[in-house]
């Protein structure tokens, strides 16, 4: 496990929910019409605080992981409230303890912005996904549009060390790990999307 | 508004126009990081980051060289800069319209 991204996402446990607040409140709508499509055995990557699951459709077969014990235990009482099958474990997104074809679908949720090698992350979760299985995103990017790639990269170094970073090319990333994109839908400008995407059988 | 009241706080009429210019820019942008953590919490991530930092980006470089060239009261400033923050909030939710759209 990274301790370094360890340490910064149990950092910030203490003040996500805060800063969440308006986020999770403005992407309710286009994150509850995302998970809508799990069905299978899904893996949820990086649960953090539990924010996403009052989003889960009730009844699903759900394993939520995230790198931070911090974040985990905040989010124990959001999962016990959780009408379905809601599993969370301590586990770094590079080394999935998981079989190979273990799931589904893979969820994540403002995920690859964090992850330290996106790239190899997503490899890890393809090894984990079922031959055809989907992959379904719901993230912030970097910006092909001047002059908002220019404020991503200013602001990545500040938000850097507490949280994410602003500029990563997410779709760019899931098509070098190997999935085969099927819809890509903005969210907001060319900077908050949903991605949907398989894993070739 | 509080870009423009800092700018004609920090930058001199008699002040060089391109100093003028990026001291007014940096200073708003400075403004506008202390600021985020508040209004993300409140109203949203990006939707609330882009459109203030580019403000802040737009109204402190030209409040700034403004400044640097002419004498105008803090009043008027703060005008112009609500103007140049309006402008720049219907300008990215015209932009964000279109793109939702048209998808990638």
């Amino acid at each position: 496990m990274r301790e370094a991204t360890r340490k910064k996402w149990d950092l910030s446990a203490s003040f996500y929910d805060l800063l969440a607040y308006g986020p999770e409140r403005r992407w309710a709508a286009a994150k509850r019409a995302l998970f809508a499509n799990m069905e299978g055995r899904i893996l949820f990557v990086a649960v953090g605080t539990g924010q996403d699951i009052r989003f889960f459709p009730p009844g699903r077969d759900i394993v939520g992981i995230d790198i931070s014990p911090r974040m985990l235990a905040k989010a124990r009482s959001r999962a016990a409230a959780y009408a379905g099958k809601l599993e969370l474990r301590l586990m770094d997104v590079h080394s999935l303890e998981f079989p190979d074809y273990s799931f589904d679908q893979v969820v994540s949720s403002c995920t690859f912005c964090s992850v330290p090698d996106p790239v190899a992350g997503l490899k890890a979760l393809r090894r984990v996904l079922k031959p055809g299985g989907m992959l379904y995103m719901f993230e912030h990017t970097g910006s092909r549009l001047f002059p908002f790639n220019l404020m991503l990269n200013l602001m990545t170094p500040i938000w850097k060390p507490i949280g994410p970073e602003m500029n990563r090319d997410t779709v760019a990333n899931v098509r070098k790990a190997g999935f085969e994109i099927q819809q890509v839908n903005n969210i907001y400008l060319d900077v908050v999307k949903t991605i949907i995407a398989t894993s070739p059988a | 508004m509080a870009t423009a009241w800092l700018v004609t706080g920090i930058v001199d009429p008699a002040w060089p126009t391109p100093a003028g210019m990026l001291a007014g820019m940096l200073a708003a942008m400075g403004l506008s990081l202390l600021l985020m953590p508040v209004f993300v919490a409140l109203f949203g991530a990006m939707e609330v980051m882009l459109p203030v930092m580019l403000t802040a980006m737009l109204a402190g470089m030209l409040l700034g060289m403004a400044r640097a060239m002419t004498v105008f009261s803090t009043w008027e400033a703060m005008v112009a800069g609500g103007l140049i923050g309006t402008l720049t909030l219907l300008s990215t939710y015209a932009l964000d319209a279109s793109l939702r759209r048209r998808g990638l």
